[in-house]
Protein backbone atom coordinates (compact mmCIF):
# COMPACT_ATOMS: atom_id res chain seq x y z
CA UNK A 1 0.00 0.00 0.00
CA UNK A 2 1.27 3.39 -0.63
CA UNK A 3 2.17 5.72 1.74
CA UNK A 4 -1.13 7.52 2.88
CA UNK A 5 -0.95 11.01 2.41
CA UNK A 6 -0.08 12.81 6.02
CA UNK A 7 -1.71 14.76 8.23
CA UNK A 8 1.91 17.21 7.87
CA UNK A 9 1.37 17.13 4.23
CA UNK A 10 -1.96 18.22 4.31
CA UNK A 11 -1.81 21.02 6.74
CA UNK A 12 1.69 22.19 6.79
CA UNK A 13 3.29 24.59 4.64
CA UNK A 14 6.10 22.52 3.36
CA UNK A 15 8.83 25.21 3.80
CA UNK A 16 7.46 25.35 7.55
CA UNK A 17 9.06 22.17 8.73
CA UNK A 18 12.64 21.14 7.98
CA UNK A 19 12.83 17.76 5.85
CA UNK A 20 15.60 15.95 6.61
CA UNK A 21 17.22 13.47 4.45
CA UNK A 22 17.28 9.90 5.86
CA UNK A 23 20.44 8.17 6.72
CA UNK A 24 20.57 5.08 4.50
CA UNK A 25 22.03 1.78 4.79
CA UNK A 26 23.92 0.22 2.31
CA UNK A 27 23.52 -3.19 0.84
CA UNK A 28 26.30 -5.25 2.50
CA UNK A 29 24.92 -3.43 6.19
CA UNK A 30 21.68 -4.54 5.11
CA UNK A 31 22.17 -8.12 4.45
CA UNK A 32 24.40 -8.44 7.51
CA UNK A 33 21.25 -6.72 9.41
CA UNK A 34 18.76 -9.62 7.46
CA UNK A 35 21.62 -12.78 8.61
CA UNK A 36 21.23 -10.88 12.25
CA UNK A 37 17.44 -11.38 12.32
CA UNK A 38 17.15 -14.74 11.14
CA UNK A 39 20.39 -16.11 12.70
CA UNK A 40 20.46 -14.03 16.13
CA UNK A 41 21.21 -16.68 19.69
CA UNK A 42 22.20 -14.19 21.80
CA UNK A 43 21.26 -11.36 24.22
CA UNK A 44 20.54 -8.37 22.53
CA UNK A 45 21.96 -4.80 24.48
CA UNK A 46 19.23 -1.39 24.16
CA UNK A 47 20.37 1.83 24.44
CA UNK A 48 17.70 4.52 24.72
CA UNK A 49 18.34 7.77 23.00
CA UNK A 50 15.88 10.54 23.80
CA UNK A 51 15.18 12.95 21.23
CA UNK A 52 12.92 15.61 22.34
CA UNK A 53 10.72 13.60 24.69
CA UNK A 54 8.47 14.01 27.57
CA UNK A 55 9.94 11.31 29.83
CA UNK A 56 7.23 8.98 30.13
CA UNK A 57 8.96 6.69 27.55
CA UNK A 58 11.50 6.20 29.65
CA UNK A 59 9.70 5.49 32.35
CA UNK A 60 8.02 2.64 30.29
CA UNK A 61 11.16 1.29 29.58
CA UNK A 62 12.50 1.38 32.55
CA UNK A 63 8.86 -0.29 33.79
CA UNK A 64 9.89 -3.36 31.32
CA UNK A 65 13.32 -3.85 33.01
CA UNK A 66 11.69 -4.30 36.40
CA UNK A 67 11.13 -7.65 38.08
CA UNK A 68 7.28 -7.56 36.87
CA UNK A 69 8.11 -7.87 33.19
CA UNK A 70 11.96 -8.89 33.22
CA UNK A 71 13.14 -8.45 30.17
CA UNK A 72 16.54 -9.68 30.62
CA UNK A 73 14.64 -12.99 31.08
CA UNK A 74 14.94 -12.77 27.27
CA UNK A 75 18.47 -11.00 26.87
CA UNK A 76 17.43 -7.88 26.58
CA UNK A 77 19.54 -5.58 29.09
CA UNK A 78 20.12 -1.54 28.65
CA UNK A 79 23.45 -0.52 28.35
CA UNK A 80 24.62 3.25 28.87
CA UNK A 81 26.57 3.68 26.00
CA UNK A 82 25.15 3.08 22.13
CA UNK A 83 29.37 1.74 21.28
CA UNK A 84 27.64 -1.52 23.43
CA UNK A 85 24.24 -1.46 21.33
CA UNK A 86 22.39 -4.23 19.41
CA UNK A 87 19.25 -2.16 19.71
CA UNK A 88 19.11 1.51 19.52
CA UNK A 89 15.38 2.73 21.30
CA UNK A 90 14.56 6.22 19.99
CA UNK A 91 12.04 8.11 22.30
CA UNK A 92 10.75 11.83 21.50
CA UNK A 93 9.58 13.83 18.35
CA UNK A 94 13.01 14.43 17.40
CA UNK A 95 13.63 18.60 18.25
CA UNK A 96 15.79 20.20 15.89
CA UNK A 97 18.68 20.37 18.94
CA UNK A 98 18.57 16.82 19.52
CA UNK A 99 19.04 15.79 15.72
CA UNK A 100 22.95 15.81 16.09
CA UNK A 101 22.92 13.48 19.33
CA UNK A 102 20.28 11.05 17.59
CA UNK A 103 22.21 10.60 14.34
CA UNK A 104 25.74 10.74 16.42
CA UNK A 105 24.24 7.76 18.59
CA UNK A 106 23.41 5.70 15.04
CA UNK A 107 26.50 6.41 13.81
CA UNK A 108 28.60 5.17 17.16
CA UNK A 109 26.53 1.93 17.67
CA UNK A 110 28.14 -0.53 15.53
CA UNK A 111 26.68 -2.34 12.01
CA UNK A 112 23.98 -4.24 11.79
CA UNK A 113 22.03 -2.75 14.36
CA UNK A 114 18.09 -2.80 15.20
CA UNK A 115 16.63 0.67 15.60
CA UNK A 116 13.41 0.92 17.46
CA UNK A 117 10.75 4.17 17.38
CA UNK A 118 9.00 4.17 20.25
CA UNK A 119 5.93 5.72 21.37
CA UNK A 120 4.10 7.92 19.78
CA UNK A 121 6.08 10.83 19.22
CA UNK A 122 8.80 8.71 17.94
CA UNK A 123 6.46 6.89 15.21
CA UNK A 124 5.20 9.99 13.97
CA UNK A 125 5.84 13.37 15.98
CA UNK A 126 2.73 12.74 17.90
CA UNK A 127 0.92 15.59 19.23
CA UNK A 128 3.68 17.94 18.40
CA UNK A 129 3.78 16.11 14.50
CA UNK A 130 2.85 19.91 12.82
CA UNK A 131 5.50 21.62 15.88
CA UNK A 132 8.12 24.28 14.07
CA UNK A 133 10.62 22.98 15.96
CA UNK A 134 10.31 19.32 15.43
CA UNK A 135 11.15 16.53 12.73
CA UNK A 136 8.34 14.71 13.31
CA UNK A 137 9.47 11.45 13.88
CA UNK A 138 12.71 8.84 14.24
CA UNK A 139 12.56 7.78 10.37
CA UNK A 140 12.97 11.55 9.39
CA UNK A 141 16.64 10.58 10.04
CA UNK A 142 17.28 7.28 10.64
CA UNK A 143 16.05 4.06 9.12
CA UNK A 144 13.71 2.28 11.09
CA UNK A 145 13.19 -1.10 11.45
CA UNK A 146 10.56 -1.65 14.54
CA UNK A 147 7.66 1.15 15.59
CA UNK A 148 6.31 0.76 19.24
CA UNK A 149 3.50 3.25 19.30
CA UNK A 150 1.55 4.09 22.33
CA UNK A 151 1.47 7.30 24.47
CA UNK A 152 3.74 6.22 26.52
CA UNK A 153 3.69 2.44 25.51
CA UNK A 154 3.28 -0.08 27.97
CA UNK A 155 6.14 -2.40 29.33
CA UNK A 156 3.71 -5.15 27.64
CA UNK A 157 3.79 -2.87 24.34
CA UNK A 158 7.01 -2.68 24.91
CA UNK A 159 7.98 -6.68 25.63
CA UNK A 160 5.72 -7.21 22.43
CA UNK A 161 7.88 -4.81 19.94
CA UNK A 162 11.07 -6.02 21.21
CA UNK A 163 9.91 -9.65 20.03
CA UNK A 164 8.48 -8.30 16.53
CA UNK A 165 12.09 -6.20 16.28
CA UNK A 166 14.05 -9.99 17.80
CA UNK A 167 11.47 -12.05 14.74
CA UNK A 168 9.92 -13.71 17.55
CA UNK A 169 6.51 -12.86 17.33
CA UNK A 170 4.76 -11.59 14.04
CA UNK A 171 3.18 -8.27 13.43
CA UNK A 172 -1.05 -8.47 14.62
CA UNK A 173 -1.48 -5.27 13.01
CA UNK A 174 -2.31 -4.62 9.43
CA UNK A 175 -3.57 -1.72 7.28
CA UNK A 176 -6.86 -1.95 6.09
CA UNK A 177 -9.48 -0.16 4.43
CA UNK A 178 -13.44 -0.77 4.66
CA UNK A 179 -15.17 0.14 1.77
CA UNK A 180 -19.09 1.25 2.05
CA UNK A 181 -21.65 -1.40 1.06
CA UNK A 182 -24.30 -0.35 -1.23
CA UNK A 183 -27.43 -0.03 0.97
CA UNK A 184 -25.57 -0.05 4.51
CA UNK A 185 -27.55 1.32 6.98
CA UNK A 186 -25.82 2.71 10.47
CA UNK A 187 -28.26 1.33 13.60
CA UNK A 188 -30.36 3.62 15.39
CA UNK A 189 -29.39 2.65 19.07
CA UNK A 190 -32.13 1.80 21.10
CA UNK A 191 -34.96 2.45 18.61
CA UNK A 192 -37.20 0.64 21.29
CA UNK A 193 -37.32 3.97 23.80
CA UNK A 194 -38.49 7.38 22.55
CA UNK A 195 -36.27 9.53 20.74
CA UNK A 196 -36.76 12.19 23.62
CA UNK A 197 -36.50 9.94 26.42
CA UNK A 198 -33.16 8.96 25.41
CA UNK A 199 -31.27 12.13 24.94
CA UNK A 200 -32.58 13.07 28.49
CA UNK A 201 -31.56 9.28 29.94
CA UNK A 202 -28.10 9.77 28.15
CA UNK A 203 -27.55 13.37 29.00
CA UNK A 204 -28.55 12.52 33.03
CA UNK A 205 -25.96 9.11 33.02
CA UNK A 206 -22.51 11.54 31.44
CA UNK A 207 -23.53 14.03 33.72
CA UNK A 208 -23.56 11.68 36.60
CA UNK A 209 -20.57 9.25 35.40
CA UNK A 210 -18.76 10.52 32.70
CA UNK A 211 -18.89 9.69 28.87
CA UNK A 212 -17.43 5.98 28.48
CA UNK A 213 -18.67 4.64 31.98
CA UNK A 214 -22.50 6.97 31.61
CA UNK A 215 -22.69 5.39 27.97
CA UNK A 216 -22.33 1.63 29.59
CA UNK A 217 -24.57 2.24 32.32
CA UNK A 218 -26.97 3.95 30.01
CA UNK A 219 -27.40 0.89 27.80
CA UNK A 220 -27.49 -1.26 30.57
CA UNK A 221 -30.54 0.70 32.02
CA UNK A 222 -32.39 0.81 28.20
CA UNK A 223 -31.70 -2.27 27.42
CA UNK A 224 -33.91 -2.85 30.70
CA UNK A 225 -36.46 -1.39 29.70
CA UNK A 226 -36.97 -2.33 26.53
CA UNK A 227 -36.57 -6.09 27.71
CA UNK A 228 -39.19 -5.20 29.64
CA UNK A 229 -42.86 -6.50 28.12
CA UNK A 230 -45.50 -5.34 30.11
CA UNK A 231 -44.43 -3.99 33.62
CA UNK A 232 -41.72 -1.34 32.42
CA UNK A 233 -41.55 0.46 35.57
CA UNK A 234 -41.50 -2.70 37.70
CA UNK A 235 -38.58 -4.34 35.77
CA UNK A 236 -36.53 -1.53 36.44
CA UNK A 237 -37.45 -1.70 40.07
CA UNK A 238 -36.26 -5.37 40.59
CA UNK A 239 -32.79 -4.18 38.16
CA UNK A 240 -32.37 -1.55 40.88
CA UNK A 241 -33.24 -3.66 43.77
CA UNK A 242 -30.39 -6.46 42.11
CA UNK A 243 -27.84 -3.64 41.59
CA UNK A 244 -25.03 -4.16 44.67
CA UNK A 245 -23.14 -1.42 43.72
CA UNK A 246 -24.37 1.48 45.34
CA UNK A 247 -22.73 3.87 42.84
CA UNK A 248 -24.20 2.50 40.28
CA UNK A 249 -27.43 2.49 42.06
CA UNK A 250 -27.71 6.04 42.60
CA UNK A 251 -26.80 6.40 38.68
CA UNK A 252 -30.14 3.80 37.91
CA UNK A 253 -32.06 5.63 40.43
CA UNK A 254 -31.53 9.05 38.83
CA UNK A 255 -32.50 7.71 35.45
CA UNK A 256 -35.43 6.16 36.77
CA UNK A 257 -36.45 9.45 37.70
CA UNK A 258 -36.24 10.81 34.34
CA UNK A 259 -38.56 7.81 32.78
CA UNK A 260 -40.99 8.88 35.83
CA UNK A 261 -40.51 12.89 34.59
CA UNK A 262 -41.63 11.66 31.06
CA UNK A 263 -44.84 9.55 32.19
CA UNK A 264 -45.92 11.54 34.56
CA UNK A 265 -45.09 15.34 33.50
CA UNK A 266 -43.50 16.01 29.89
CA UNK A 267 -39.80 14.95 29.48
CA UNK A 268 -38.88 17.59 27.24
CA UNK A 269 -39.80 20.91 29.83
CA UNK A 270 -36.87 22.55 30.92
CA UNK A 271 -35.01 19.64 29.52
CA UNK A 272 -34.64 20.56 25.93
CA UNK B 1 19.03 -19.76 54.31
CA UNK B 2 15.75 -21.68 55.38
CA UNK B 3 14.20 -17.82 56.37
CA UNK B 4 15.08 -16.93 52.95
CA UNK B 5 13.60 -20.03 51.09
CA UNK B 6 9.96 -19.58 53.25
CA UNK B 7 10.08 -15.63 52.38
CA UNK B 8 10.35 -16.87 48.57
CA UNK B 9 8.22 -19.32 48.73
CA UNK B 10 5.69 -17.15 50.09
CA UNK B 11 5.90 -14.22 48.10
CA UNK B 12 5.47 -16.64 45.05
CA UNK B 13 6.58 -15.28 41.14
CA UNK B 14 5.99 -11.33 40.53
CA UNK B 15 7.33 -12.44 37.08
CA UNK B 16 4.59 -12.04 34.51
CA UNK B 17 4.53 -15.20 32.15
CA UNK B 18 3.71 -12.74 28.74
CA UNK B 19 4.60 -12.98 25.71
CA UNK B 20 3.85 -16.32 26.34
CA UNK B 21 0.71 -16.22 28.27
CA UNK B 22 -2.26 -13.81 27.20
CA UNK B 23 -1.55 -10.72 29.58
CA UNK B 24 -4.81 -10.12 32.50
CA UNK B 25 -6.04 -6.61 31.66
CA UNK B 26 -8.65 -4.66 33.14
CA UNK B 27 -11.63 -4.24 30.78
CA UNK B 28 -11.98 0.05 30.89
CA UNK B 29 -8.08 -0.64 29.50
CA UNK B 30 -7.36 2.40 27.08
CA UNK B 31 -5.89 0.12 23.93
CA UNK B 32 -6.10 0.12 20.41
CA UNK B 33 -9.03 2.60 19.02
CA UNK B 34 -11.38 -0.22 17.33
CA UNK B 35 -13.44 0.95 14.57
CA UNK B 36 -16.56 -0.25 13.68
CA UNK B 37 -17.13 0.92 9.78
CA UNK B 38 -20.62 -0.50 9.54
CA UNK B 39 -22.18 1.57 12.75
CA UNK B 40 -20.12 4.96 11.62
CA UNK B 41 -22.03 7.37 9.48
CA UNK B 42 -18.42 9.74 8.56
CA UNK B 43 -19.95 12.35 10.31
CA UNK B 44 -16.09 13.24 11.62
CA UNK B 45 -17.37 14.41 15.03
CA UNK B 46 -13.68 12.09 16.11
CA UNK B 47 -11.69 13.70 13.96
CA UNK B 48 -12.30 16.92 15.36
CA UNK B 49 -12.43 16.06 18.52
CA UNK B 50 -9.16 14.11 18.59
CA UNK B 51 -6.03 16.10 19.62
CA UNK B 52 -3.29 14.82 18.22
CA UNK B 53 -4.85 14.55 14.60
CA UNK B 54 -4.83 10.83 14.80
CA UNK B 55 -8.07 10.31 13.16
CA UNK B 56 -9.01 13.08 9.96
CA UNK B 57 -11.38 13.44 7.71
CA UNK B 58 -10.65 12.75 3.42
CA UNK B 59 -12.63 14.30 1.04
CA UNK B 60 -11.95 12.89 -2.93
CA UNK B 61 -14.11 15.20 -4.95
CA UNK B 62 -14.01 13.23 -8.37
CA UNK B 63 -15.42 9.90 -6.69
CA UNK B 64 -17.67 11.73 -4.21
CA UNK B 65 -15.94 9.81 -1.53
CA UNK B 66 -15.67 10.58 2.05
CA UNK B 67 -12.72 8.76 3.78
CA UNK B 68 -11.89 8.43 7.55
CA UNK B 69 -8.30 7.81 8.29
CA UNK B 70 -6.75 6.89 11.43
CA UNK B 71 -2.83 6.81 12.09
CA UNK B 72 -2.48 4.76 15.34
CA UNK B 73 0.98 6.04 14.99
CA UNK B 74 0.33 9.63 16.57
CA UNK B 75 -2.81 8.16 18.40
CA UNK B 76 -2.52 9.24 22.04
CA UNK B 77 -5.47 6.78 23.35
CA UNK B 78 -7.07 9.39 25.18
CA UNK B 79 -10.60 8.13 24.72
CA UNK B 80 -11.74 11.60 23.41
CA UNK B 81 -12.56 10.09 19.72
CA UNK B 82 -14.88 7.28 21.41
CA UNK B 83 -16.55 10.35 23.97
CA UNK B 84 -17.31 12.13 20.64
CA UNK B 85 -19.11 9.49 18.83
CA UNK B 86 -22.81 9.35 18.66
CA UNK B 87 -23.20 6.16 17.14
CA UNK B 88 -20.93 4.29 19.42
CA UNK B 89 -18.51 3.56 16.25
CA UNK B 90 -15.47 3.46 17.87
CA UNK B 91 -14.21 2.11 20.99
CA UNK B 92 -10.65 1.74 22.92
CA UNK B 93 -10.20 -1.71 22.89
CA UNK B 94 -7.98 -4.35 25.30
CA UNK B 95 -5.44 -4.70 21.84
CA UNK B 96 -2.34 -3.44 22.83
CA UNK B 97 0.00 -5.42 20.25
CA UNK B 98 0.58 -3.15 17.93
CA UNK B 99 4.25 -2.78 17.22
CA UNK B 100 4.82 -3.13 13.69
CA UNK B 101 7.58 -3.29 11.09
CA UNK B 102 6.29 -1.30 7.79
CA UNK B 103 4.57 2.16 8.83
CA UNK B 104 1.99 1.70 6.40
CA UNK B 105 0.45 -0.71 8.64
CA UNK B 106 -0.35 1.60 11.36
CA UNK B 107 -2.76 3.34 8.97
CA UNK B 108 -7.11 2.34 8.25
CA UNK B 109 -9.39 3.89 6.53
CA UNK B 110 -13.01 3.54 5.94
CA UNK B 111 -14.57 5.06 2.76
CA UNK B 112 -18.01 6.33 2.70
CA UNK B 113 -20.34 7.25 -0.22
CA UNK B 114 -21.69 11.23 -0.39
CA UNK B 115 -25.04 12.33 -0.57
CA UNK B 116 -25.84 14.44 -3.61
CA UNK B 117 -28.26 17.26 -3.18
CA UNK B 118 -31.76 16.70 -4.00
CA UNK B 119 -31.89 20.24 -5.97
CA UNK B 120 -28.69 21.11 -7.40
CA UNK B 121 -27.16 17.90 -7.26
CA UNK B 122 -23.28 18.96 -5.35
CA UNK B 123 -22.18 16.07 -2.82
CA UNK B 124 -22.73 17.61 0.44
CA UNK B 125 -23.16 14.96 3.44
CA UNK B 126 -22.32 11.30 3.82
CA UNK B 127 -24.95 9.11 2.61
CA UNK B 128 -24.94 7.13 5.84
CA UNK B 129 -25.68 10.29 7.86
CA UNK B 130 -28.86 11.62 6.03
CA UNK B 131 -29.84 8.10 5.71
CA UNK B 132 -29.80 7.62 9.62
CA UNK B 133 -30.89 11.40 10.18
CA UNK B 134 -33.69 10.29 8.36
CA UNK B 135 -34.75 7.37 10.02
CA UNK B 136 -34.26 9.37 13.95
CA UNK B 137 -36.62 12.11 12.78
CA UNK B 138 -39.15 9.34 11.25
CA UNK B 139 -39.30 8.66 15.49
CA UNK B 140 -39.41 12.16 16.44
CA UNK B 141 -43.16 13.62 15.86
CA UNK B 142 -43.71 17.75 15.23
CA UNK B 143 -43.79 20.29 12.54
CA UNK B 144 -40.43 21.31 13.33
CA UNK B 145 -39.19 17.66 12.53
CA UNK B 146 -41.43 17.30 9.46
CA UNK B 147 -39.91 20.51 7.49
CA UNK B 148 -36.79 18.68 8.41
CA UNK B 149 -37.48 15.35 6.77
CA UNK B 150 -38.55 17.59 3.59
CA UNK B 151 -35.36 19.10 3.14
CA UNK B 152 -33.37 16.12 4.18
CA UNK B 153 -31.09 15.63 1.13
CA UNK B 154 -31.19 19.06 0.40
CA UNK B 155 -27.94 21.33 0.71
CA UNK B 156 -27.10 23.61 3.09
CA UNK B 157 -27.21 26.68 0.59
CA UNK B 158 -29.98 25.19 -1.36
CA UNK B 159 -31.78 24.69 2.24
CA UNK B 160 -31.27 28.08 2.99
CA UNK B 161 -32.88 29.91 -0.55
CA UNK B 162 -36.27 26.84 0.60
CA UNK B 163 -36.19 28.18 4.42
CA UNK B 164 -36.16 32.07 2.44
CA UNK B 165 -39.13 31.01 -0.05
CA UNK B 166 -41.13 29.38 2.66
CA UNK B 167 -40.51 32.39 5.25
CA UNK B 168 -41.22 34.69 2.24
CA UNK B 169 -44.16 32.84 1.43
CA UNK B 170 -46.00 32.67 4.77
CA UNK B 171 -45.12 35.99 4.83
CA UNK B 172 -47.10 36.85 1.97
CA UNK B 173 -50.10 34.84 3.58
CA UNK B 174 -49.90 36.48 7.39
CA UNK B 175 -49.68 39.89 5.66
CA UNK B 176 -52.80 38.85 2.99
CA UNK B 177 -54.52 37.66 6.36
CA UNK B 178 -53.65 40.53 8.25
CA UNK B 179 -54.50 42.83 5.04
CA UNK B 180 -57.98 40.94 5.05
CA UNK B 181 -58.74 41.53 8.30
CA UNK B 182 -58.33 45.01 8.23
CA UNK B 183 -60.74 45.40 5.52
CA UNK B 184 -63.40 42.82 6.90
CA UNK B 185 -63.14 45.35 10.51
CA UNK B 186 -63.59 48.40 8.37
CA UNK B 187 -66.45 46.68 6.63
CA UNK B 188 -67.98 45.89 9.75
CA UNK B 189 -67.55 49.52 11.27
CA UNK B 190 -69.19 51.44 7.96
CA UNK B 191 -71.95 49.35 8.47
CA UNK B 192 -72.14 47.45 5.41
CA UNK B 193 -73.87 50.19 3.76
CA UNK B 194 -71.23 50.10 0.88
CA UNK B 195 -68.13 47.98 1.97
CA UNK B 196 -66.09 48.40 -0.72
CA UNK B 197 -66.63 52.09 -1.15
CA UNK B 198 -65.87 52.43 2.83
CA UNK B 199 -62.84 50.59 2.63
CA UNK B 200 -61.14 52.51 0.18
CA UNK B 201 -61.98 55.56 2.23
CA UNK B 202 -59.87 53.94 4.56
CA UNK B 203 -57.42 52.99 2.76
CA UNK B 204 -57.45 56.50 1.55
CA UNK B 205 -57.34 58.36 4.93
CA UNK B 206 -54.61 55.93 6.43
CA UNK B 207 -51.87 56.53 3.48
CA UNK B 208 -53.15 60.05 3.44
CA UNK B 209 -52.36 60.81 7.22
CA UNK B 210 -49.09 58.68 6.38
CA UNK B 211 -48.24 61.33 4.23
CA UNK B 212 -49.01 64.01 6.07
Amino acid sequence: MAEPLDMTERVLPAGLQYQPTPIQLDEKVKAAKAALATSIRRSVYAYRCDLGGCNGCEIEIFGSITPVFDTERFGVKVVPSPRQADVLIYTGAVTRAMRMPGIRAFQAAPDPKIVISYGACGCTGGIFYDNYCVWGGTDKIVPVDVYIPGCPPSPAQTVYGFAVALGLLDQKLHATTDVEKDGEEAPVLHPGVPYRLRVALERTARQMAGYRYGRDLVNEFMDVLEGARYDVMGAVDEFIRRCDDPRRREIFVALRQVVDASVVGDVNDGRR
Amino acid sequence: MLKLWKLERKTGEATVAYPFAPLPVNKDMRGKPVHDAAACVACAACAVACPADAIWMSVDPDAETITWNINYGRCIFCGRCEESCPFEAIRLSQEFELAVTSKADLHDQAVYKIQECSVCGRPFAPRKEVDLARRVLDQVVGSAAAWQRDVLDVCPACRRRLDAQRAKASCDAANAAVLLEAIERDAAQAGGADAAGATDAADGGTSAEGVR
